[in-house]
């Protein structure tokens, strides 16, 4: 009985320690490696003391993922090594030992290198205008041999030449970047830009610094007589247009004229700059007028007022009739020096019956002539007003017999 | 015979000569295919519109006071959507060992890190579903020429279940900060520099809502026409407050009302869907009834990538109804235990963990708990509910010792008989069912039981229905036709025997 006894104490006893054996081995991993911070690119190796040959895997996740880690168990240690993929990169590395009871876990940090291998620089807006309010921003993100950006602090050189200044500005990164604004000046140019940090330069970038918005600007005219011949070509010019600082503007800047008639309609024409300068043409009407012309940069500038008068030149014309009333020639039409007026001179006939409009008929001169001819299945015989009018004039013939 | 030899000759050439041509033709405009493939001008252009909305991490911004460049709503919106969708696919990636994506969101160098990390969870059989619960980014830095964005996403809450050989090793929430760098390429926002700066294990404190005065006597109720339906359009406010009344006339003081996913989550919060729950509360509110509002009806899904659109559905429900006067308590989710075998236990209680947190932290207010179907899982996260459900249509006899049980196994939470009930359906699929007789009897043992224990409870169901939708008990027309039997009222609108025991 007592031997039962003995045996039954001893089975559990023995059972216990079973139970506590695991238990005990597995809160006994220790970390052994004390080092929390390690340079990029190094090896990274995390170590454990342990008393059992249980080999659980390590977790271990940085910035970019997370995966498990296998161990290297060789006298009673564990020794894990840390992906190079997770050893290349900065940041923390959050790790955790996979066993069932008290995970130990714990972060270290990966530090970059104390040399900068590329300048990682955008600029924009590439393109800035003069006059010292406009500016372009330099970004520059140093980064090591792995393509690591610099801790905060590091100091990073920005430096510009425009004309003759060449500057060189201090600034440090903050938020993985550093970065400064480069205003323009009172000059148009090219700004060359570029960066260095720990002895590392960057390569030349460019900003071109255009001319600022235009002032205002004077025009022109230019015709070859001041007559009203709707042949002639008139000639609107800009003076050089230049923004506040005197910088020529921009190639191609966009000038609009706008020119009212003594009727009120308003005609438009335009041209684009060439070394500031813009021109533009305009037919000259085949009527006696008067032009008001101005000419505007569109929401930036516009230009002094211009009068100018045209000529009548057709002072009168002959009308005559034949076959019946029905064909109606008018002409000759004679120009300022009664040479015949150049072709296409426009020429309407209005035919009226009992005071209303019944037939519109435009043509345009031909050698100096115009035909009008009125069908009789159209016009039936009877009296009609006939209308001529051209180059502003007007002949009228009351009760005209079609027969 | 010469002649009939050189016909087939010829038959032969021509037909072989239409089958080369045919070949030829076809080889040339599979080619002509290819090269037009990946030229479509929308395409090129990323015009085309993403309708499906598949990851919603609770986003806040911090004010904006960033350096450089002003930034506008329009902008930042653009941004915050190629941000997450650049955590999207990095999700997907690492569940998925492939690299789908991961291009459109990750710059050239970037992406080379994610690419090893692939590589090398492929080659060991490494799986990581994970996903992101809350971010809390400050925006650093916009360039003056808005092509580069440097943020702080601080206390980013992040979820990650480690599997090896499909089997899960690891499950952990961290919360860590970012600040990443992102340059505009191609009209994506890509991720050029990403540095993790700071990260520790996250836990969330749940307080548990004492709930001392539970005295539940009540009902799971759906109208009578619309059962599993109730928010559609079919809802009517008088059908509703007739039957609540003969609820609290009946002697009972609270009910149970489900909330489908699918209705609601894609609805906004002033939807009809959210009118008509408005107005069921109303009701109970006058009649005096309290409600215990069970979420997730009808989801089944559980994968972690979908925990972002659950908490938004639960984020939607919670704040508009969490004010309510007739609110007595949420019910995380209907029977969650019958998806253990095919979502995975472990993943469905995750779920439910992370699920209960945010109910909790969105209301401090009200109890939650969980409906377990049955008293073998109702301890099953005892700690973290604030009463403890289950659900009970097995054999009587064992119900009290049951309870005895959990009592002990719970000494320190309420228990509720949440979910109980008898069919009396006798008919062709089961000519040996139970009669309304059986049924009154049943219920008079369970009252009796009840009150032995006083225990809180809710009975299965008010009305017989005429019609259960396929969704509920599946196709088979035994299980559909004894589902239709459970009510107190039968489908005439006439009292059943059981009516008598429905409060005592």
């Amino acid at each position: 009985m007592q031997r039962i006894l003995f045996f039954l104490i001893c089975l559990i006893i023995g059972s216990s320690f079973r139970v506590w054996k695991p238990y005990e081995s597995l809160s006994a991993i220790k970390l052994l490696t004390s080092k929390v911070n390690f340079e990029v690119g190094s090896e990274v190796t995390l170590k454990f003391a342990t008393s059992d040959t249980l080999k659980p895997l390590l977790y271990c996740t940085n910035s970019y993922g997370a995966t498990l880690v296998a161990p290297l168990l060789e006298s009673n240690r564990l020794t894990y090594n840390i992906p190079q993929n997770i050893a290349n990169k900065i940041g923390v590395v959050h790790w955790k030992l996979l066993q069932n009871e008290g995970v130990p876990s714990g972060t270290f940090t990966m530090y970059p290198k104390s040399e900068v291998a590329t300048m990682e620089t955008y600029i924009g807006p590439p393109s800035i205008s003069a006059g010292g309010i406009d500016y372009t921003m330099l970004v520059v993100i140093p980064t090591d041999s792995l393509d690591n950006p610099m801790p905060v602090h590091t100091l990073v050189k920005a430096k510009h030449q425009f004309l003759d200044l060449e500057k060189n500005d201090t600034i440090y990164t903050k938020n993985l970047i550093a970065y400064k604004n480069i205003y323009s000046k009172i000059e148009s140019g090219r700004m060359l830009v570029s960066s260095e940090s720990l002895g590392t330069n960057s390569k030349e970038f460019t900003v071109d610094v255009s001319a600022a918005i235009p002032t205002n600007f004077n025009i022109s005219v230019k015709r070859p007589h001041d007559y009203a011949d709707g042949n002639q070509i008139t000639t609107f010019t800009t003076s050089v247009i230049r923004d506040k600082q005197g910088n020529v503007v921009s190639e191609g800047t966009f000038v609009t004229f706008f020119i009212k008639n003594s009727k009120g309609n308003v005609l438009k024409t335009s041209g684009i700059t060439i070394s500031g300068v813009a021109t533009a043409k305009m037919i000259h009407p085949d009527y006696e007028d008067y032009w008001t012309i101005k000419a505007y940069v569109r929401g930036m500038a516009e230009s002094n007022v211009l009068h100018i008068n045209y000529k009548q030149v057709i002072k009168d014309f002959k009308v005559s009739f034949s076959k019946n009333n029905r064909v109606i020639q008018v002409g000759p039409l004679q120009s300022f020096m009664q040479q015949l007026i150049p072709d296409g001179l426009q020429v309407t006939l209005k035919v009226y019956k009992d005071s209303t409009l019944v037939e519109t008929q435009s043509s345009t001169s031909y050698k100096g002539f115009v035909d009008f001819k009125l069908k009789p299945f159209v016009f039936e015989n009877g009296n009609y007003t006939l209308r001529i009018e051209t180059a502003g004039r007007v002949k009228s013939f009351k009760s005209k017999n079609l027969w | 015979m010469v002649g009939l030899n050189r016909n087939i000759v010829r038959a032969i050439l021509l037909v072989s000569y239409v089958l080369l041509v045919a070949l030829i033709i076809s080889g040339i405009s599979a080619l002509i295919g290819y090269l037009n493939t990946g030229a479509d001008r929308s395409k090129m252009l990323h015009t085309e519109v993403r309708k499906v909305v598949q990851y919603l991490p609770k986003v806040v911004w911090k004010p904006l006071k960033n350096e450089g460049r002003p930034m506008d709503m329009e902008n930042l919106n653009g941004f915050q959507k190629d941000y997450l969708d650049a955590w999207y696919v990095r999700h997907m990636a690492y569940k998925t060992n492939l690299k789908v994506g991961i291009k459109d969101y990750y710059t050239d160098n970037a992406r080379v890190q994610l690419y090893d990390f692939i590589a090398q969870n492929k080659a060991q059989n490494i799986t990581i579903e994970s996903t992101t619960l809350k971010h809390s980014p400050s925006l650093e830095f916009f360039s003056e020429d808005g092509q580069l964005i440097v943020i702080t996403d601080k206390n980013v809450v992040e979820y990650k279940r480690v599997l090896k050989a499909e089997k899960l090793v690891l499950e952990t929430t961290e919360m860590s900060t970012y600040k990443i760098a992102f340059l505009l390429e191609d009209g994506f926002w890509r991720i050029r520099h990403l540095v993790k700066e700071v990260s520790e294990d996250f836990r969330c404190d749940v307080k548990t809502v004492t709930t001392n005065a539970l005295s539940i006597k009540g009902i799971n109720y759906y109208p009578q026409a619309t059962p599993w339906d109730m928010f559609g359009d079919a809802f009517s406010k008088d059908i509703v407050s007739k039957d609540f009344k003969i609820i609290k006339d009946a002697g009972l003081n609270s009910i149970r009302v489900f909330v489908p996913y699918d209705l609601f989550s894609k609805a906004d919060v002033d939807a009809p869907s959210f009118e008509r729950l408005q107005q069921t509360l109303d009701i109970a509110a006058k009649h005096d009834l309290k409600v215990v509002l069970t979420l997730f009806d009808f989801y089944g899904d559980y994968s972690v990538l979908d925990w972002t659109l659950n908490q938004r559905y639960i984020e939607k429900v919670v704040s508009k109804f969490k004010d309510h006067s007739a609110l007595l308590a949420w019910d995380i989710k209907n029977e969650p235990n019958l998806d253990f075998e095919s979502r995975g236990k472990d993943l469905v209680i995750a779920w439910l963990t992370k699920m209960l947190e945010y109910v909790k932290m969105l209301d401090t207010m009200h109890s939650v708990t969980i409906g377990w179907s049955d008293t073998k899982s109702a301890t099953i996260l005892k700690d973290m509910v604030d009463f403890v459900s289950f659900h009970y249509y097995e054999d009587l006899e064992a119900l009290d010792s049951e309870i005895k049980r959990l009592k002990k196994e719970v000494p320190n939470k309420p228990l509720v008989l949440q979910e109980f009930g008898l069919s009396s359906y006798t008919g062709f699929w089961n000519p040996f069912g139970f009669s309304d007789q059986d049924q009154a009897n049943y219920h008079k043992k369970v009252q009796g039981i009840i009150a032995r224990n006083d225990l809180p409870y809710m009975s299965w169901t008010l009305y017989d229905f005429v019609n259960v939708p396929t969704k509920v008990v599946g196709m088979l027309p035994w299980r559909k036709n004894a589902q239709k039997r459970f009510g107190f009222i039968d489908e005439n609108g006439i009292k059943k025997a059981a009516f008598t025991h429905i409060s005592k």
